[in-house]
């Protein structure tokens, strides 16, 4: 991610603004798209497009659950675990990817494909128990047979031109 | 029960109305049309008229709160609208989105008009993606087609909408989290008052209303208020939607008159009922964060005041049933967590307090628990983070807990020294 190309795409929307600082989110949003996490260029890059510091513009980004400060799997699998997923076994899924996975809990899997993380309520507990391939649809409702499924398909699957987590 | 007039047109007129032709054809931009023949002050009249309140959670009067934007700041006027549906066991709001985004665009537009405001944002949450482009795109279809944009109150008359994308984050629902979230700082709630409507977003004032809130305006000002205002009853007018959730075989939204229909009603009518030979043990009638109550209540008459009555909140109605296969420590255990792990960390009571519940809690559960010891060391920590806290999470944190603690304490007292092993959780697919 470079400078430049975060300044393109923060152009068009600068007017929407009163203050730049708002264009903070939607720049580091964006320079994760790259990599699928903020490493230090994007943080830097994010910090020249919006003229804030460094030190400001992580502080910002340290704060939100969807914004990685570390590396990830390329696929970032969230199975929500919040009380409606629980009580139609949500931790029976988790623990069923995970020992898939050759996870212990949560982490990302030697290969660098996938990150298996615990979410709280996705919003879509009607689907329960449900889980969200990165900021995807919420999949759901999932026996754990449809889960190792899910996870066969993403595995043969390209990776996504840009991540949206 | 009786028959409804749906307020959400989706829901009268086939499910999907994603196409701004579609909306339209369904009666959209009627309410709008019917709003700027009338004054800015008469549209806000009709608002409080109308009597919708809130459905974000608080159910604070809609107009009431739009009357209280000062005029003449020599300021601009914001309206926010709050997408960040993150309340445990609500997923109304994604519905209107996914289904019909243009009546919350038409309702925005319509607050815009009678608060004067020329740019508005939605504020999604992060991961809302997919919801997030189904906007996103009706967003330019309005714009495309003037609906939204330089003449969109008619003609120079400006007023646009900015979607702006959260990233994880259950405190960004909070209405001054949302700003400073916003703003492009971290989501910690401010310090009330000043109150957003006299200085939110950049300092200016703003009006911030739920997606249900704002969806709810094109009918009202095309029917009329007084067509709203007669549904319901005097102090809950209007319809809601309920999202129902949990051990019922059939989960889902549900739009229901308020006070006409009961939490039974809800539950074993329009949800489908529980599997058989379950009866139900504990429901959350409001989201997570309200008081639980028990079958005891099953009877209550959905709407603010009866269900303040009956020692809880009609919060988000996000309706989280759990039957007698459910332990009720275990559930609290897991509200425990997730509000530990959402608490933004600003106040203290709120940063230390969650991690203690959840602490206790989890070591009942798993058999490490201290017995009454640890009953006492609940009851203690109640006090000391309710109400010292400058936004509701804590109290969201503890009414739960506390509550399930005064109705079922001796099932804490026994898992407090037995523990409470993981009960088999319901497979059941959903039916409808």
């Amino acid at each position: 991610m470079t400078t430049h190309e975060l300044e393109e795409f923060l152009a068009p929307m600068r007017h929407e603004y009163a203050d730049p600082r708002s264009l903070i989110l939607p720049a580091l949003r964006y320079a994760q798209g790259d990599a699928g996490w903020l490493d230090p260029q994007a943080m830097a890059a994010v910090a020249e497009a919006t003229g804030f510091s460094q030190a400001y513009v992580e502080s910002v980004a340290s704060f939100y659950d969807r914004l990685y400060l570390e590396p990830v799997g390329r696929r970032v699998i969230n199975v929500c675990v919040t009380l409606s997923c629980m009580l139609r076994g949500s931790d029976e899924i988790f623990e069923h990817l995970a020992d898939y996975l050759g996870l212990d809990g949560e982490g990302t899997t030697d290969d660098g494909m996938f990150s298996l993380h615990k979410v709280q309520c996705i919003g879509a507990c009607d689907r329960a128990p449900c889980l969200q391939i990165d900021a995807g649809q919420q999949i759901g409702p999932l026996e754990p047979a449809d889960a190792t499924c899910l996870v066969d398909d993403l595995r043969e699957a390209a990776a996504p031109a840009r991540y949206d987590r | 029960m009786p028959v409804l007039n749906s307020v959400f047109r989706h829901r009268e007129f086939g499910d999907h109305l994603t196409s701004l032709v579609e909306y339209e054809r369904a009666g959209g931009y009627l309410g709008l049309q019917g709003t700027l023949a009338m004054s800015p002050d008469d549209a806000l009249y009709a608002f409080h008229r109308s009597g919708l309140r809130g459905r974000g959670g608080a159910g604070f009067p809609m107009g009431r709160k739009a009357s209280f934007l000062p005029k003449d700041t020599g300021k601009p006027t914001y309206i926010v609208c709050n997408a960040d549906e993150s309340e445990p066991g609500t997923f109304k709001d994604r519905e209107i989105i996914e289904h019909n985004p243009f009546q919350l665009i038409e309702g925005m537009t319509i607050a815009g008009y009678a608060v004067g405001c020329e740019r508005a944002y939605i504020y999604i949450r992060g991961e809302y993606g997919v919801q997030g482009e189904v906007l996103a795109a009706a967003i330019t279809e309005a714009r495309e087609a003037g609906r939204l944009g330089p003449d969109a109150l008619g003609p120079g008359r400006p007023f646009d909408i900015t979607l702006y994308r959260g990233a994880g984050a259950y405190i960004c629902g909070e209405e001054t989290a949302l700003l400073e979230s916003l703003e492009g700082k971290r989501g910690q709630p401010r310090l009330k008052p000043p109150f957003p409507a006299v200085a939110g977003l950049y300092g200016c004032p703003t009006l911030i209303n739920n997606v249900e809130t704002l969806a709810a305006l094109p009918p009202i000002m095309h029917r009329g208020p007084d067509w709203y205002a007669a549904m319901g009853n005097e102090k809950s007018p209007g319809t809601k939607l309920f999202s129902v959730s949990g051990h019922v075989l059939k989960p889902g939204n549900f739009e229901i008159v308020l006070g006409e229909t009961t939490l039974r009603e809800l539950i074993y009518d329009l949800a489908g009922g529980l599997r058989e030979g379950r009866e139900v043990k504990a429901v959350w009638p409001g989201g997570s964060s309200v008081p639980v109550i028990g079958r005891e209540s099953l009877d209550v008459p959905l709407d603010y005041e009866t269900l303040n009555g009956v020692g809880t909140f009609l919060g988000s109605g996000g309706c989280i049933v759990m039957d007698d296969s459910g332990c009720i420590v275990r559930a609290s255990w897991r509200l425990a967590q997730f509000y530990r792990h959402e608490s933004c960390g600003k106040c203290t009571p709120c940063r230390e307090g969650t991690g203690w519940l959840a602490k206790i809690l989890g070591r009942m559960v798993h058999g490490e628990g201290r017995g009454e010891e640890d009953i006492r060391m609940l009851e203690s920590l109640f006090g000391r983070i309710s109400g010292r806290t400058l936004c509701p999470l804590a109290d969201g944190a503890v009414m739960p807990v506390q509550s399930a603690l005064n109705l079922f304490r001796d099932e804490f007292v026994r898992v407090a020294s037995e523990g409470s092993p993981r009960p088999e959780p319901m497979m059941e697919t959903p039916v409808g």
